[in-house]
């Protein structure tokens, strides 16, 4: 009796094991690449890197950590499927580039922001969402939600929600407009000339 | 039961756990069904997070985008990095500080129509702690007492939402830029609650009125700037972009 009862417990013990997604560490994770991210930009070591290098680090790190094409295709959503195999491509290399371009403006500031990243709130067993305040030395400060969902590859991002805006939402929405006139050609045109934009407004105005 | 017999039975035991076990991974590997997000459930679900919004007057909207772009771009842009120059960053958070201290009549009324009388209590806290130890609001002295740490900015607009009025059609108002037509009439009432506002300005003196107005614009352009170019260079289609993240950040704002 008490050689099944083991039994029993063993295979619900190992049953259990099998399917609990581990999230505990996503939070620390997240927060080690945000951090990391940040040293590119604010540390003196890096002082004398350019937009592009910085830009280029700051990527070589999310990409080290999180796969980014999750996101792009949630943004891209039916509108994917109107491109051909080559403008898939381009368009997830642009959009990858311009995402970590925004990440890098949003984050720059007088002095290096503070991040408070709260604990994992688990949404389903595979979905989660991690919670980060922003605090710039302005006094300002932003919510910002990570939503991770849980797939083969492990934990990834797949949307940001900045101040209740969602970004796979606000991208999904100029692509259904673009879409409703434009095609992927012109897509691949608009993204481009986006990124060559070198000196953005924005970095004249920090907080 | 022998001991043989029994080290029997458990060697068979465990062979029977080891195959269940293999198989059971092997067939969840291969089916996706260890609670993994599938394909469809993370590229299907295209109608789930979608923001309808409302855009009958768009040819007119995106006219007045493009004026007001170019009123941001060629005269906020330059008083904000002219503003920003010339100010010290303490100096800054203070101008910031003081003007944020003066739109509590808003914020009160914004909780007080939605029921929310504790917000205006902790509102009204905050607003007598910052004009006395915060020295006319220009330090944010609650923000030292943990009961009075600042909560989300209300207004009469997301109490018209939270009384369940739809925003109507979305409107972009020369100067002012997104908005809706819910929001419109919010802005006028804030404006009525507002005393240091017209209609109903308690500063009789039409130049320290207009003087009090334009020094809230400049203090509040760098912010303002910061968004707008957030949002804007960013995107593909900015007037899309704006749209969506104006009616998002309401609409979040409202279910708070």
């Amino acid at each position: 009796m008490y050689s099944r009862m083991n039994f029993l417990s063993m295979i619900a013990s190992v049953a259990l094991f099998a399917v609990l997604p581990v999230q505990a560490n996503e939070t620390a994770k997240l927060a080690t690449t945000m951090e990391a991210t940040l040293d590119i930009m604010y540390l003196d070591a890096y002082k004398d890197y350019t937009s592009a290098q910085r830009q280029d680090a700051v990527r070589a790190i999310v990409e080290d950590q999180y796969d980014l094409e999750v996101l792009i295709r949630r943004a891209m959503a039916r509108n994917w499927s109107l491109l051909t195999a080559d403008e898939q491509m381009q368009v997830r290399n642009l959009i990858d580039q311009l995402i970590v371009k925004s990440f890098v403006e949003g984050m720059a500031g007088k002095g290096r922001p503070i991040l408070d990243c709260g604990a994992v709130i688990e949404v389903t067993s595979k979905r989660i969402e991690v919670p980060v305040v922003i605090s710039f030395p302005s006094g300002k400060t932003f919510n910002v939600l990570y939503r991770l969902g849980l797939l083969k590859t492990g934990w990834q991002i797949y949307d940001i929600v900045a101040e209740n805006i969602s970004i796979v939402s606000n991208y999904r929405q100029q692509f259904d407009d673009h879409f409703r006139k434009g095609n992927g050609a012109q897509l691949i045109e608009k993204l481009e000339k986006l990124l060559k934009q070198e000196e953005l407004d924005v970095t004249t105005i920090i907080l | 039961m022998s001991q043989r017999s029994y080290y029997k039975r458990l060697f068979l035991q465990y062979c029977a756990f080891a195959l269940t076990l293999c198989v059971s991974l092997s067939t969840g590997l291969a089916e996706g069904v260890y609670d993994y997000l599938s394909e469809e459930e993370l590229y299907g679900d295209f109608e789930e997070e979608l923001t309808v919004v409302r855009d009958p007057l768009e040819s007119v909207n995106r006219l007045t985008f493009k004026f007001n772009d170019f009123i941001y771009m060629n005269v906020v842009k330059h008083v904000a990095e002219g503003y920003q120059k010339v100010t010290p960053d303490a100096v800054e958070r203070g101008a910031s500080n003081f003007f944020k201290n003066l739109g509590y009549p808003v914020r009160l009324m914004g909780n007080l129509l939605q029921g929310r009388m504790k917000g205006g209590w902790l509102e009204t806290e905050r607003f007598v702690v910052n004009t006395t130890l915060g020295v006319v609001g220009v330090f944010p002295a609650a923000n030292r007492f943990e009961r009075l740490q600042p909560l989300k900015s209300e207004d009469i607009g997301q109490a018209l939402g939270a009384w369940g009025i739809g925003e109507g059609p979305y409107l972009v108002l020369p100067l002012l830029g997104p908005s809706n037509v819910r929001d419109l009439f919010g802005l006028v009432g804030d404006r009525a609650v507002n005393p240091l506002k017209e209609p109903y300005s308690v500063i009789g003196d039409s130049r320290v009125r207009t003087a009090y107005s334009v020094t809230n614009f400049v203090v509040k352009s760098p912010t303002l700037m910061r968004t707008y170019s957030q949002m804007k260079d960013g995107a593909v289609d900015p007037y899309s972009s704006m749209k969506n993240g104006y009616s998002q950040m309401r609409r979040g704002m409202i279910e708070e």
